[in-house]
């Protein structure tokens, strides 16, 4: 079986490609927001007379963090709000009527006017009461411990730009993704393990690949490390045999000797500088990674907890397990991603979406579960979430086995959990459609103001000069902190 | 181009930058404009429903300020001066418009407040009339639309500093600041520098001495001169241009990710034309429209012409599914065009088409109608109407003489096979009246009639008659081996049947004989039977003379029971038959029989081309909102207005050619852009040869020289450079010669810190970049200082696979149904071979060369980007390929310095990082080399080398690991 890079699925790539050709570079902005530093009469800020230094070592925060760390489950491609956490009276009423209004379609060649009503019951759970469908079951058991955002909207309606939009806050290429600057401003607890961590799925990287955890700008230090969906999970990360062991050390030291000479030699050389790290990183990621990865001394009940018991969520499963203990262990940020376009249920929804919430849904609510019961939830922040959400109408309407729904950026669903945030709510709403978020709607960048200000950190001053320029995840666009979720 | 305007055009990008950003504050007393200031603002977010490609909502058009004046449905949407009473600023403010999506920042609606307050000014009188393709003038005035000027090379301080007139463009802008060039790289650093630019791989020991000892003024000017007659030079900048080529050896589009046989005759074209520096214009005539310049029919080819075909090989590089059985045939059939426009745009142009797509270019003055002009250049080549897969484009390029061999070969193996077709029709038949033998005799005929009654013409009755019996049901010529197994079984029932009876009726004659005797003598003669026949006596004799029976054997039975015998043999007969019914084997002899025929054919080759199919013109329709199930007017080949409104002279696209059999679109396209006059391609092309020299581009967006791009750090020579390229016959080594020999790529890479707060970007070219090195110069070098490195040119690709761990290394893949390894397959040292002649396969990326940034092609790769990570720390410290060359590497240093580690320190220093090491280096290596052994005393010997040798290794690894090493001066 082949399990390597994928090859996008036919939709992705038509989309991706349209969004990325209109690719802004780095330099772009750093121009952009600088003008030209050559010729600016007197410059906006002072330019550093000391050569920065970056590292990973903990830095102090603006104010008290709630959370410490960070699990993403990023479910790319599209998960469908209406059938799953976002119930809509209307769309049953208007089942197979004609939409009573505009509909922004993406795939013109397979739309249709006619409204879908889901086919999933909706029932309140938990003491909050909120309302998920029977396709949730995992996560309904634990709807008194999360925040259900219904109000979500990015507003470009294709996979690149929304993922743009919600890893970077711009719906631009080339900007650092929130790990990155996660890593940067906080540093890392773990001296072992990297800062940053992708989780690919054995379906491929989602789309946009590598940009996904891209450090962008920042320096490369910052950039996410790739756990792969099989054995060996990190590539080349033991030693053969023979090298093992103090022969290794020894290289590795001598290594060190060589290179430092070669930076005395190159002062001011950022990269040269992030590779010898980069070495130091891999030695002890040896024995660390090795450690964190081993499932085998999780009881059977953790692991079923996490549905491992079960063939269709073991894989997840497995990797929302390995981020608890990546977790454990220090790990500032892990993103456990979804295979290439998992949720793009442009077609045949009735029989793909309900195998995909089987595949994640135990999972992610074990997550949640067995943080909360280590202690672990108050200061570990959960994520789960895409970059849209579906239309109320029916794409694809060749018969009742084939619909699905189109893309909708407009309005769509993500839950977050735990690292101070309130239990058991669900904040924002769509129109009676579900089509337009339309009540406290939240945007990418609303998203990042809190998640940062829950780290203790106002996103606004995080930054990064480049240029004389200060750069931000925000990058001065319109926010504001929901301080309605948070306890 | 000036910082300022720049700006302004790009917050209509950012959808909201600060207001602080957004107004300049110098300019908040400054009269605004509808063309510079407000007519960007509209175009995001107003114009693609009011005034686009004829859409005007509510009678609506915002395209000219008359226009907004006039307003419509609502009255008008300005009233000058007054925005208050301006119904499109009051539509803006209620944001009931845009109606969805985004709204119009704060910023942007200030903006356009402002400008009707100040009176709603133009800068100049509108047109009377606008129609779709109307191109502002402002638009026309972008930089890069604008011809390539004349521009005199500047004057400076410090002439001497000046050895190329590049040095005195960059030195002219450096002194305006106060800076200057730094000082000359090392002889050493330089020659590392232009082995590792011109041909990719590190300086020999040999090599490197021969330019440290040219005490020559020209020693330099000679190296690069040597360097560029390489053949090594065309592998490493035909592996530049496969780059924005997209290249890859396999379909991609879908997980198939199928096999693309015959590409690497494209890649070796490329290889060989810059080889040969052959002329950029040429170059790209030969790759747009190679097919347009050879007369057809295309066969007994020159090798000219042949090497023309192959050149068109460029516009088969875009990602092809259609071979594969997509799902959707259309919508792959149409990604291959949209994907291959773009691949043009992106490479050549410098311009990124594809935004429109599906509206008017946002940001850039391509409207939608231009898009499909552009595709109708190539339609008629890609025509999705009539569309040829993959398979279906190849040309044979096999000769008549082999060609006739061939088909007499097939003609033979065909008869051969048709007699097996013959047996195998038999053999169904006759097991299937062996099967019938099962089915109740009344029912037997309707049976076979069912069997015989083909798939869809059964009856229900006969469907479920078969039904009743699978082993007749499911016979059929691929199954027909499993019956040989029954055969098998049958047969041997038989022949056990035939030994059994055969025992019964011995001992039932035996028995019957000596009941035939009296009681008296049955004991002697039970002891005759008994007694061997020599050793019997005479009175045993007598015994068996008067009742012989007693004597009776399977083999002499018949002389006792003619009857039972006969039986016997009748069994025996059956179980030989049945064995002889058995089909497979004699199939098999037939099948292998032309097989070995066929092996005996010369074999056929191929060539990728992109061709027409004469005389059949597709036409090209306008594609609403980007979907091709939604044609609405027909357009004719055109390149860009923007571009073409630009022109002394209009250059058009005839849509047919009447003295070639084809259209001639293509090849009027590439000689039109190729003319000198077009402002894009000699740019965009010596920009790339400025990227891959200085580390950045001049424009550091190679693929976009639109708005959205980053204008030229130095227009003016971008400009002088184009000129000059094109007029000195579009020669690449010249330019490579000028570029290389100025004063600024001669620099060193050392920063200084006064310099770095003055342009910490180096923007200004006061030194020379540290470069890491590309992944396939990486995995190159590794393999020349090894001394492995094959240097054979072309040729088929080297094969690629998923190692055991799912790591994809180069080898080939043998593994079998069920997923297990087979023995490894000989790789006859292609494994040492150069990165550029290793398959790209876009779903199993050579993991040495993906972990350092190798392209994904999807479609085509613009700018590489450079990545620090510990992945690829742990690859050079662990992976199966670093540990191998380590060892190789110090093989060499043990044969070529036996004995002398110090020596062998020195020569691993040489080849690895083309210097000398210092005597405190050598000593600290010496030191750490024999440091190293006892680790190795107990392992050595499992892993087949002396301690010495592994000890020697891990100091090969580490200098192949380091800095030094990876990155370049």
């Amino acid at each position: 079986m082949n399990h390597q890079k994928p090859i996008s699925a036919d939709h992705s790539r038509r989309h991706f490609l349209a969004s990325s050709s209109m690719g802004i570079g780095s330099v772009a902005l750093s121009w952009l927001l600088n003008q030209d530093p050559l010729q600016a009469k007197t410059p906006v800020v002072r330019p550093e007379l000391e050569k920065k230094h970056f590292d990973l070592k903990l830095k102090p925060t603006h104010h008290a963090p709630k959370a410490k760390s960070m699990i993403s489950m990023f479910m790319q491609g599209g998960p469908s709000h209406l059938d799953m956490f976002d119930p809509k009276p209307m769309l049953q009423k208007y089942d197979g009527k004609k939409f009573p209004g505009d509909i922004k379609y993406d795939n013109a060649a397979q739309a249709s006017s006619t409204v879908l009503g889901s086919p999933w019951k909706f029932s309140k759970h938990g003491e909050c009461g909120t309302e998920l469908s029977e396709l949730l079951p995992g996560l309904s058991e634990v709807v008194d411990d999360i925040v259900l955002m219904r109000s979500m909207h990015t507003g470009v309606n294709n996979h690149g730009q929304s993922i743009y939009a919600m890893h970077s806050g711009r719906i631009l290429p080339g900007r650092p993704t929130l790990g990155s600057w996660l890593t940067y401003g906080l540093g890392c607890e773990s001296e072992n393990l990297p800062a940053y961590i992708a989780m690919v799925d054995p379906g491929g990287a989602p789309v946009l690949g590598v940009d996904n955890w891209t450090n962008g700008w920042l320096p490369s230090l910052y950039q996410g490390t790739v756990i792969r969906p099989k054995e060996p999970r990190i590539l080349n990360l033991n030693a053969p045999p023979h090298l093992s062991g103090k022969a290794q050390e020894k290289y590795l030291d001598f290594l060190g000797k060589l290179n430092q000479k070669h930076l005395n030699q190159h002062p001011g050389e950022d990269d040269l500088s992030a590779r010898i790290a980069s070495y130091e990183l891999a030695a002890k990621m040896q024995t660390a990674a090795t450690e964190a990865l081993d499932l085998s001394k999780e009881t059977k009940a953790t692991q079923a907890l996490y549905g491992i018991d079960v063939s269709e969520s073991a894989e997840f499963g497995k990797r929302c397990l390995i981020s608890r203990r990546l977790i454990e262990r220090g790990v500032r940020f892990v993103q456990i991603m979804t295979g290439n376009q998992h949720w793009d249920h442009h077609t045949s929804m009735r029989t793909s979406l309900p195998r995909t919430c089987k595949r994640v849904d135990v999972p992610s609510a074990g997550l949640v579960k067995d943080l909360k019961q280590r202690g672990l939830l108050d200061e570990t922040l959960v994520h789960w979430g895409g970059e849209m959400g579906r239309l109320p109408v029916i794409q694809n309407d060749a018969g009742m086995a084939k619909q699905g729904r189109d893309h909708n950026t407009y309005g769509f669903s993500m839950w977050l959990a735990g690292g101070g945030l309130k239990r058991g709510m669900t904040y924002g709403g769509t129109d009676e459609f579900g089509h337009h978020a339309v009540v406290d709607k939240v945007s990418p960048s609303d998203y990042h103001a809190t998640l940062m200000h829950l780290f203790g950190m106002d996103a606004e001053r995080l930054t990064f000069t480049r240029n004389g320029a200060e750069q931000s995840l925000i990058d001065k666009q319109v926010n504001r902190i929901v301080h309605e979720i948070i306890a | 181009m000036n910082g300022r305007l720049f700006l302004a055009c790009l917050f209509s990008v950012s959808f909201s930058l600060s207001a602080a950003q957004a107004e300049d504050p110098a300019k908040k007393t400054d009269a605004l404009s509808f063309e510079n200031d407000v007519r960007k603002i509209l175009k995001v977010h107003c114009l693609h429903c009011h005034g686009e490609n004829g859409e005007t909502e509510g009678s609506l058009d915002l395209r000219l300020k008359r226009l907004m004046v006039k307003g419509g449905d609502s009255g008008a949407a300005i009233v000058p001066g007054k925005s208050g009473e301006s119904e499109l600023i009051a539509r803006i403010e209620a944001k009931e418009m845009p109606p969805e999506g985004k709204h119009m920042p704060e910023e942007e609606l200030a903006i356009l407040k402002r400008w009707v307050n100040q009176g709603a000014h133009t800068l100049r009188p509108e047109p009377k009339k606008i129609d779709d393709d109307y191109v502002f003038p402002d638009e026309l005035a972008f930089w890069s639309f604008q011809p390539v000027k004349n521009s005199p090379v500047p004057k400076v301080k410090q002439p001497k500093l000046v050895r190329q007139p590049v040095d005195a463009f960059l030195l002219a802008k450096l002194e305006a600041q106060g800076l200057t060039f730094t000082a000359e790289a090392s002889k050493a650093a330089l020659a590392r520098r232009a082995f590792f630019d011109l041909i990719g791989l590190p300086p020999t020991p040999a090599e490197l001495k021969q330019f440290l000892d040219d005490k020559s003024p020209d020693a330099y000017e000679k190296l690069i001169d040597r360097l560029l007659a390489s053949k090594h030079y065309g592998e490493r900048w035909g592996r530049h241009w496969l780059d924005v080529a997209g290249y890859a050896d396999t379909e991609g589009y879908n997980n198939k990710d199928m096999e693309r046989p015959w590409a690497f005759r494209y890649r070796d074209y490329v290889i060989r034309a810059f080889n040969k520096d052959k002329p950029y214009d040429q170059f790209l005539q030969e790759q747009l429209a190679g097919d347009e310049m050879v007369k057809p029919p295309y066969h007994k080819l020159k090798p000219e012409e042949m090497e023309k075909l192959v050149a068109t090989g460029f516009l088969r590089m875009a990602p092809d599914g259609t071979g594969s059985n997509p799902a959707e045939k259309e919508v792959a059939k149409n990604q291959v065009i949209i994907d291959t426009v773009n691949i043009v745009s992106s490479s050549i142009l410098g311009m990124t088409v594809a935004c429109a797509q599906c509206h008017d270019h946002k940001y850039d003055p391509i409207p939608q109608n231009d898009y499909y002009r552009f595709r109708a250049i190539f339609e008629p080549a890609l025509d999705w109407k009539s569309w040829r897969t993959p398979a279906a484009r190849r040309i044979s390029i096999m000769s008549d003489a082999d060609r006739k061999v061939a088909n007499e070969f097939e003609a033979e193996a065909k008869k051969v096979l048709a007699e097996r077709t013959e047996l195998v029709n038999k053999f169904i038949d006759r097991t299937l009246e062996r099967e019938l033998l099962d089915v109740p005799e009344d029912k037997r005929d309707a049976m076979r009639t069912a069997y015989k009654t083909t798939g869809k013409k059964r009856t229900k009755e006969q469907v479920a008659m078969l039904k009743e019996y699978p082993r007749i049901n499911r016979l059929s010529s691929g199954s027909l081996y499993l019956y040989d197994r029954t055969l098998h079984e049958q047969s041997g029932k038989a022949t056990q049947k035939a030994k059994e009876l055969a025992k019964t009726l011995v001992g039932k004659i035996k028995q019957e004989t000596l009941q035939k005797i009296p009681e008296a003598e049955r004991a002697a003669a039970v002891a005759a039977q008994k007694t061997d026949a020599k050793k019997r006596t005479e009175a045993q004799k007598k015994i068996i003379a008067d009742y012989p029976a007693l004597l009776v054997s399977t083999s002499s039975l018949a002389k006792f029971d003619k009857a039972g015998a006969a039986q016997i043999q009748h069994y025996k007969d059956e179980a030989k038959r049945l064995m002889e019914l058995k089909t497979q084997k004699i199939l098999t002899e037939y099948s292998d029989k032309a097989t070995a025929i066929r092996s005996k054919k010369p074999t056929e080759e191929f060539i990728r081309v992109l061709t027409e199919v004469p005389g059949k013109i597709p036409k090209t329709f306008f594609f609403d909102r980007g979907d091709f199930e939604q044609p609405k007017h027909e357009l004719l080949p055109a390149g860009l207005t923007v571009i073409k409104s630009n022109l002394e002279k209009a250059v058009e696209i005839p849509a047919a050619n009447k003295e070639l059999p084809t259209t001639g679109r293509r090849l009027a396209y590439a000689k039109y852009i190729t003319s000198g006059q077009h402002p894009l391609t000699a740019r965009v092309f010596v920009n790339r040869l400025w990227l891959h020299h200085f580390g950045k581009g001049i424009v550091a967006s190679p693929t976009d020289f639109g708005k959205l791009g980053i204008p030229p750090t130095h227009l003016e020579l971008l400009d002088w450079l184009s000129q000059d390229f094109v007029s000195h016959g579009w020669k690449i080594k010249r330019l490579h010669k000028m570029m290389m020999t100025s004063t600024a790529y001669m620099q060193s890479s050392q920063r200084s810190d006064d310099y770095d707060v003055a342009d910490p970007d180096n923007l200004l070219y006061g030194h020379m970049p540290v470069r890491r090195l590309e992944a396939e110069t990486i995995r190159d070098s590794i393999i020349a200082v090894t001394g492995r490195l094959k240097t054979d040119l072309y040729g088929q690709p080297v094969p690629v696979k998923e190692d055991e761990v799912g790591q994809i290394v180069v080898g080939v893949a043998n593994v079998d149904s069920a997923g297990r390894q087979k023995k490894n397959i000989k790789m006859d040292d292609r494994q040492f071979r150069r990165s550029i002649y290793v398959a790209v396969s876009r779903s199993k990326p050579l993991a040495v060369l993906d972990m350092f940034d190798a392209p994904k092609m999807e479609p085509n790769c613009e700018k590489r980007s450079s990545s620090t990570v510990a992945p690829q720390s742990l690859l050079m410290m662990n992976s199966g390929f670093m540990v191998e060359h380590a060892e190789y590497f110090a093989e060499r240093l043990q044969k070529e310095q036996a004995g002398n580690q110090a020596e062998q320190v020195k020569l691993a220093w040489m080849l690895a990082f083309g210097k000398e090491p210092s005597a405190e280096e050598v000593q600290q290596s010496v030191g750490f080399i024999k440091s190293q052994v006892p680790q190795f005393k107990t392992t050595a010997k499992a892993a087949g080398k002396t301690p010495e040798q592994l000890a020697l290794a891990t100091f090969c690894q580490a200098l192949l690991s380091s800095n030094g090493f990876l990155y370049v001066d």
